[in-house]
């Protein structure tokens, strides 16, 4: 069974790629990216080769929580099948130095403020460009209010 | 290296022209400035055309040579660019490239779109992109930008509509202009919302449009007499990627800014009219703070002075720049630098900057990694 073929088990679709994120044996989902030992560069999504150096890069584990930075919600309708509304944000890792892109929980749209201490989750959300479902990460409060 | 100049530059109506096609928009537009320049089609040594909806909208590929030869060019090298908003800026920078190389003596840069369709969705990078897959589209970056920009230095939704105000300020006394009814900060602030905090009067409407240039050589130019235009600046760059971008100190903005300013030995004090990328209201207050009109964190007080309005003392987007003339994507970029032409010549009407001698263009193009593509900053003179 190929990896891609457990995600699918595991949530539901197919991811909307492959390598941006994976469970561990407790079934709590983290993030994968791109590590650079020459530079010690970490980026996300994966790059094969590192944008400094060019040096190959490790598939290396970024983590699940994280920090917003900035956010928004998108009240327009939304590109992919995704929830209207949806909210998305530039998210601080806290495994990693690196401010990332990434949907936030839509079950609480429009509920985020910047600072907001946050924690990824993997479910099907939207939809590929053909239309078939498929999973995404998305970040939610990690406590609660 | 030798000098360019603008001899002649012409910008059709924008908004939605359903009766019109890619080549007769770039047509009616090509043929608009070489009669602005007083040329002939037969002294074109080169041109440059601009699209970005083609291939996707229509399956049009390659369209230049279609317009080109719709005004006469034939056999001269004509060269199709995509560049996301930046692509008729970019394709007006390799004209005056070719120039300052001594390889043309008259350069014609056309930048033609048509995307009022129904099919026309948000507009983002591809299904290639990790970013648009997950809901980054042309408002999103920009919102994100507007929320940092009022969680760090306390921008109001107030000074955010201020520029929509001033913008429909200047369109109303633009005729090419698509929104020219005057607004109020109240009225954009009640319509409907886009992308938190950006109301829809905050984002630029799409258009059908088409606006050329023909660039010239010293020699050329001289024919011209005192309408032309010199170029003392044409600046392109592209973002870079880095671990934790600032979207509120937006450096390739800053950068490109600076480099145009020391190229053309000027700086923000000389300029006297600027055309900058105003696709959402929160870009136009960074594009302030790059171009160095105001210090960083400062343009939403900026805006509010009335410093850039009607008669204020640095006029922006005097056309009514994207969010009121509207967006036809690869026609803005050498739109702006027609504006900024009008201005210098004296020719800009109701709208007219008074005595004008130096003016800029800046536009900015996509989003990667929280940067942009591509950043085109231009400084003319007369």
């Amino acid at each position: 069974m190929t990896a891609a073929r457990v995600l699918d088990h595991v949530f539901g679709a197919p991811p909307i790629a492959g390598g941006l994120f994976d469970v561990d044996a407790s079934g709590a989902p983290f993030l994968m990216g791109g590590h650079c030992d020459q530079c010690d560069r970490y980026v996300f999504p994966y790059s094969e080769s590192c944008p400094a150096c060019l040096s190959g890069m490790k598939h290396v584990r970024l983590g699940g929580e994280g920090v917003i930075y900035s956010h928004t919600t998108v009240r327009t309708k939304p590109p992919y099948g995704l929830p209207q509304p949806y909210s998305v944000a530039f998210i601080d890792l806290n495994d990693a130095p690196l401010r990332i892109f990434a949907l936030l929980d839509h079950s609480m749209a429009g509920g985020f403020r910047i600072g907001d201490r946050v924690k990824l989750k993997v479910g099907v959300i939207g939809h590929d460009g053909e239309g078939d479902p498929r999973a995404r990460g998305y970040f939610t409060l990690k406590d609660s209010r | 290296m030798a000098a360019a100049y603008i001899i002649g530059a012409s910008t059709t109506a924008f908004g939605p022209q359903p009766e019109k096609s890619i080549v007769s928009l770039g047509r009616d537009a090509a043929l608009a400035a070489l009669s602005d320049a007083g040329v002939d089609s037969a002294s074109v040594n080169m041109g440059f055309f601009a699209n970005v909806f083609g291939p996707l909208l229509f399956g049009d590929t390659t369209i230049g040579q279609d317009v080109f030869g719709a005004i006469g060019v034939q056999r001269a090298p004509i060269i199709n660019i995509e560049n996301a908003c930046t692509s008729g800026s970019s394709a007006f920078h390799l004209a005056v490239q070719a120039i300052e190389a001594d390889a043309a003596d008259i350069v014609v840069v056309v930048g033609a779109e048509k995307m009022c369709v129904p099919t026309l969705g948000l507009v983002g990078g591809g299904q290639s992109d990790y970013a648009s897959r997950n809901g980054m589209a042309a408002p999103v970056g920009f919102a994100m930008r507007a929320a940092r920009h009022m969680h760090e230095f306390g921008t109001t939704l107030q000074q955010f509509a201020a520029v929509t105000v001033k913008s429909r300020a200047f369109a109303a006394k633009n005729p090419l202009a698509q929104f020219r009814k005057p607004t109020n900060v109240e009225e954009v602030l009640a319509g409907p919302m886009i992308a938190d905090p950006l109301t829809r009067a905050q984002c630029c409407p799409i258009a059908d449009g088409a606006s050329a240039i023909v660039v010239a050589s010293e020699k050329a130019a001289r024919a011209n007499g005192a309408r032309a235009v010199r170029v003392n600046a044409s600046v392109l760059t592209s973002g870079e990627s880095v671990s934790a971008p600032d979207i509120v100190r937006w450096g390739t903005d800053i950068r490109t800014c600076a480099l145009a300013y020391e190229k053309a030995g000027v700086g923000p004090d000389d300029v006297d009219v600027a055309e900058c990328h105003d696709a959402f209201s929160i870009s136009e207050i960074l594009h302030y703070e790059a171009l160095g009109f105001c210090a960083a964190g400062e343009g939403g007080r900026f805006v509010e002075s009335g410093a850039s309005a009607p008669g204020g003392r640095k006029p922006v987007n005097p056309s009514g720049g994207l969010l009121s003339r509207g967006h036809p994507v690869a026609a803005t970029g050498v739109a702006q630098i027609s504006e900024i032409v009008l201005h210098l010549r004296g020719e800009a009407g109701a709208r007219q900057t008074p005595d004008a001698k130096v003016g800029v263009a800046q536009c900015m193009g996509g989003d990667k990694d929280g940067d942009t593509k591509s950043c085109t900053v231009v400084v003319l003179s007369r």
